[in-house]
């Protein structure tokens, strides 16, 4: 018998380090004679695209052309430190600092746009590629133009941006107190087919309210909420380490199954934003939250569908078929009882 | 500028190609990444390269009483072979704690654990040299559950003690919570190990520049620790060290700490010629981080009404020989085993402890992963006792502006669990689903 049910998963993240370890990012951009920009960041490019949203940052900044944007990306000879690609935090950490690094570019092109145009530099803007003065129609440069000014003029063509992201410490005998600058938010919902008979199930539907503060580039927020689900998918369905006595003895993929093609449902991907005032332009970190809720949506789903729980994180047809009584599953090792897992005293 | 008119003539007009942010525009790396023009850490290559291979432990706890590389030195086409006796500076990394060997010295502590190294002309002959490597061991007892691992008379992973860290979360009476609650659910649940499986294992190169500075080239999630770990063990300045990221194909949390990134250098230092080292899949799953096993016992009290009253739980995180991000991981578990829901009183333990088995560390999700396959089970047993729609007693609990978090954090605007709730509402009724069955407890 075929039998389905829908199950939902929410989390909370905090997003990076937390309880003061050092959380920090630094970025350079360069503005070049010809109006192009170029950032130096030591964030890594994992394939997540970091290096496309910190050019879209800098293309909103300067009103820029995306193309003539250009990245330069970790290397210890010619990057600024930008802490680790972890903890969901590079939009975030490493996206203000960019935006710093911007302001910073931005004030020198200013001061030297007023001294061109002759107006005050609290009335000159950048906008769409163009410098003007907010008070004086016809007072325009072009950023081109300004650039090579800066050069010709010795300025200053580099800025420097920092993000310091370090939060107090919580309490060592309580854990009371504000660990995170800012939490990420996702909710999933999966609708599954049990076949009862074989313990098999499939992922009919996944859809992913994932909040991400501000999507700077819902692509790849998309590309992250697929490749996250089935990451979980994999983990909930098939993905095991088999250890004994120390011994991974499924440590290749001939035996390690990991999700194709073929077990991948539709995927819905629902970007929500509730803005983050301490985001750039509202955006929350969101690589682990699109992860996070799929496999206990999935465990939710299962137990809709057949009334019966998983309890091991592992939905295989063999444990499947244990929680429905088709298979003695109390001998297996590794089965716990409450008593054997004393809470620690208050 | 004398030219003033120029300026002023210039028309204001839309840029050539601005897109303002919220679009989606192509990624900068696509065109390289689907012509195949990418180049990822093995596809690096310097004239004269050689290939390293490393010797892995076959026992998961044993003493290292001799080591015989005497026959793989002697092989044509091996340029060097390395133990810890051969590293020139201190033999020791770690991301969080630097409590992990490069290379074994006198005790290997999981099986896979690195204990020689050899550098060769070919791919074959390296492996070939690391299968004539002789080593001698003994096996001692081992710990493989975290459970076990806690026990006074446990033999010791580390010689401080098998506890990493021990987590304390206490807000509120909990005791007065679970009095004042009219249903109870409580539970244990095992979480399973996972390994990442990034599609390119972690690999990298390194070779020493003219001016003498080490260069390497790899798969990594931060190259500026690289350097500094890298500079340690080399016994070098570490501004006479450069890394560099290249391609990376996925990490995931794998490639947080150094990968190969110590074992290139050493072979480059020992040869002085370029040396790559490519795990393959297998090497990958052996010698890396993993996600880390949980066991956690857990209750959850709620009103009649359907209000979260308190919790209590204990988490064991299985976080193998060496801490890498263990530490840290199963802190942030303690924190998030409640969820993204407004507990008065919330009591909660975490203990990471070392075992001898395969070593687990930072992986997407950090902890939370594990958290939520607790704290999403105890919502639809609570919600399915007290009668009621599951979305709706999340809807109920769920954090919001002005409620405080499992450490007393107060939450401000940014607080959007309720609205990826109602976003999923709106879906279930778009698509006209619906729970399939009243869920009785089980």
């Amino acid at each position: 018998m075929k039998v389905r049910g829908i199950g939902i998963g929410s989390m909370v993240y905090g997003v990076g380090y937390g309880f003061s370890r050092p959380d920090f990012a630094s970025a350079e951009v360069e503005i070049a004679p010809d109006g192009t920009v170029t950032i130096w960041s030591g964030a890594s490019e994992l394939g997540q695209g970091i290096r496309t949203v910190l050019s879209q940052i800098v293309a909103q900044e300067f009103g820029a052309a995306y193309e003539d944007i250009r990245v330069i990306s970790a290397d210890t000879d010619k990057t600024p430190d930008s802490g680790p690609v972890s903890a969901s935090r590079s939009t975030y950490v490493q996206g203000n600092a960019v935006l710093a690094a911007c302001k910073d570019l931005k004030q020198e092109l200013i001061s030297l746009a007023s001294e061109l145009m002759g107006v005050e530099s609290n009335l000159v803007e950048i906008q769409n590629g163009q410098i003007a003065a907010k008070d004086k129609i016809g007072k325009i440069i072009s950023f081109s133009k300004l650039a090579s000014e800066m050069h010709v003029q010795g300025r200053r063509t580099h800025g420097f941006g920092w993000h310091n992201n370090r939060t107090l410490d919580v309490d060592k005998n309580t854990s009371q107190g504000d660990a995170y600058s800012s939490y990420a938010w996702a909710s999933q919902l999966v609708e599954v087919e049990v076949d009862t008979q074989t313990g098999r199930v499939k992922i009919l539907r996944l859809a992913s309210a994932t909040d991400v503060g501000k999507a700077i580039n819902p692509q790849l927020i998309e590309g992250q909420i697929e490749g996250g689900a089935v990451q979980g998918l994999g983990f909930a369905l098939m993905e095991e380490m088999q250890v004994e006595q120390g011994v991974f003895n499924n440590a290749n993929l001939s035996t390690y199954l990991i999700p194709t093609a073929a077990d991948v449902p539709p995927i819905d991907s629902l970007i929500v934003e509730v803005s983050d005032p301490s985001g750039p332009y509202g955006a929350k970190g969101m690589a682990e939250p699109a992860t996070i809720p799929t496999t206990p949506a999935i465990l939710n789903a299962i137990a809709d569908a057949i009334s019966k729980r998983v309890r091991y994180s592992l939905a295989s047809p063999e444990n499947v078929l244990k929680v429905l009584g088709k298979i003695d599953g109390s001998g297996k090792e590794g089965f716990l009882l409450l008593e054997d897992i004393p809470y620690p005293v208050a | 500028m004398s030219d003033t008119q120029e300026i002023i003539e210039i028309k204001f007009a839309d840029h050539r190609g601005y897109v303002p942010i919220g679009s989606s525009v192509i990624r900068e790396d696509a065109l390289a990444k689907v012509t195949g023009q990418a180049e990822y850490s093995g596809d690096i290559s310097r004239p004269g390269m050689l290939h390293g291979k490393v010797l892995m432990s076959p026992f998961p706890h044993a003493l290292v009483k001799h080591i015989d590389t005497s026959k793989a030195a002697r092989m044509q086409g091996v340029h060097a072979v390395l133990t810890a006796k051969d590293i020139p500076g201190e033999n020791v990394f770690g991301i969080a704690i630097a409590d992990q060997q490069v290379l074994a010295d006198k005790k290997v502590r999981f099986v896979g654990e690195p204990v020689a190294l050899v550098a060769a002309e070919d791919p074959f002959i390296a492996a070939e040299a690391v299968r004539s490597i002789k080593v001698e061991y003994e096996p001692l007892q081992g710990v493989f559950d975290p459970l076990a691992g806690i026990k006074e008379d446990a033999p010791r992973v580390q010689e401080q003690g098998n506890i990493l860290l021990h987590t304390k979360v206490r807000k509120g009476d909990y005791l007065k919570g679970f009095a004042d609650a009219d249903v109870v659910v409580e539970n244990v649940y095992r979480t399973h190990g996972q390994d990442h499986v990034p599609l390119e294992p972690e690999g990298g190169i390194a070779w020493i520049e003219n001016d003498g500075v080490l260069t390497i080239y790899s798969s990594s999630q931060y190259v500026f620790r690289d350097r500094k770990q890298v500079a340690r063990v080399l016994n070098l300045p570490v501004n006479r060290v450069r890394s560099v990221n290249t391609t990376v194909g996925g990490g995931f949390g794998r490639k947080d700490d150094v990968t190969v990134e110590i074992l290139v250098s050493l072979l480059a230092s020992a040869t002085l010629k370029p040396v790559r080292l490519v795990y393959n899949r297998h090497e990958s799953m052996m010698t890396q981080t993993h996600r880390h096993p949980t066991i956690t016992r857990v209750r959850t009290g709620a009103t009649k009404e359907g209000k979260l009253t308190s919790m209590e739980g204990v988490v064991y995180g299985d976080t193998g020989p060496y801490s890498s991000l263990g530490i840290f991981v199963i802190k942030k578990m303690a924190l998030h085993l409640g969820g993204p829901y407004y507990f008065p009183n919330y009591k909660c333990d975490s203990i990471s402890v070392y075992t001898n088995n395969p070593i687990a560390g930072a992986f997407r999700g950090f902890g939370i992963f594990q958290s939520a396959i607790v704290h999403e089970q105890q919502m639809d047993e609570l919600a399915a006792k007290l009668g009621i729609d599951p979305l709706e007693f999340r809807l109920k609990n769920c954090l919001r502006e002005g409620l405080s978090f499992s450490t007393g954090q107060v939450m401000n605007e940014a607080c959007g669990i309720a609205a990826t709730l109602e976003r999923l509402k709106e879906y279930m009724a778009e698509h006209s689903l619906r729970f399939s069955r009243n869920m009785e407890v089980v």
